[in-house]
């Protein structure tokens, strides 16, 4: 039906390996196609310092994943998620929400603002 | 810079017109994104805070979408709380 893009941020546990997180979040990222959504990005950042503990755990591995898919979809992956001890933390957004691009959107408003000058221009013109 | 109005704009015959402060120069930001924390630190204080609309200059979207880049950043630890420093 409607498909939406979300991003969704993990932070996993620092006690599991860097050579393992790539597989472990693949094992949950399955539901997404399963379920008809695309995994457009997936971008493991690496161990960070935490600007807090979390969990008594003063660093974590991050990981930003880019999909498209139902919003049942995210949902339970997101479940799926936080039921794992192995992740500490998510956040799932709509990727609009997560990024917005304000020069992209003083450019649309714009161009819609020409567009609707030009066309008012071409009426009057005809007539 | 309305609502409230200016604090010490509080005698009678003070213009209302000059008492506003020197403008500004607005912080500027092309993309607003909770994981850009470079960016968004220069929007909070040292403790923690996010800095008043006054001080950074920009306008009341753009303040608004920040303000919430930075809550979503200190729930992924990106940023750290108010207060909770030192």
């Amino acid at each position: 039906m409607s498909q939406i893009k979300y991003e969704i941020m993990i932070i996993i546990d620092p006690s599991i390996d860097e050579r393992t997180v790539a597989p472990t979040l693949d094992k949950f990222l399955a539901v997404v196609p399963k379920e008809g959504g695309t995994i457009e990005k997936i971008d493991i950042w690496g161990r960070r310092k935490f600007a807090y503990p979390i969990k008594k755990q003063a660093e974590g591995t991050y990981a930003v994943v880019n999909i498209e898919s139902e919003p049942a979809t995210v949902q339970e992956l997101d479940r799926l998620l936080n039921l794992s001890e192995a992740i500490l933390r998510t956040k799932v957004l709509r990727f609009e929400e997560a990024v917005v691009d304000l020069r992209a959107e003083k450019r649309a408003a714009y161009l819609a603002q020409k567009a609707a000058s030009e066309g008012a221009e071409k009426v009057a013109a005809a007539t | 810079m309305a609502g409230k109005g200016n604090p010490r704009a509080k005698g009678p015959n003070r213009n209302l017109k000059n008492a506003k402060t020197a403008p500004v120069k607005a912080i500027k930001v092309g993309v607003i994104d909770y994981k850009d924390v470079a960016t968004l630190r220069k929007f909070v204080s040292e403790r923690g805070k996010i800095r008043a609309r006054r001080i950074t200059g920009v306008s009341v979207q753009e303040q608004r979408l920040i303000a919430r880049a930075v809550k979503n950043a200190r729930e992924m630890a990106l940023l750290p709380y108010a207060g909770s420093g030192r």
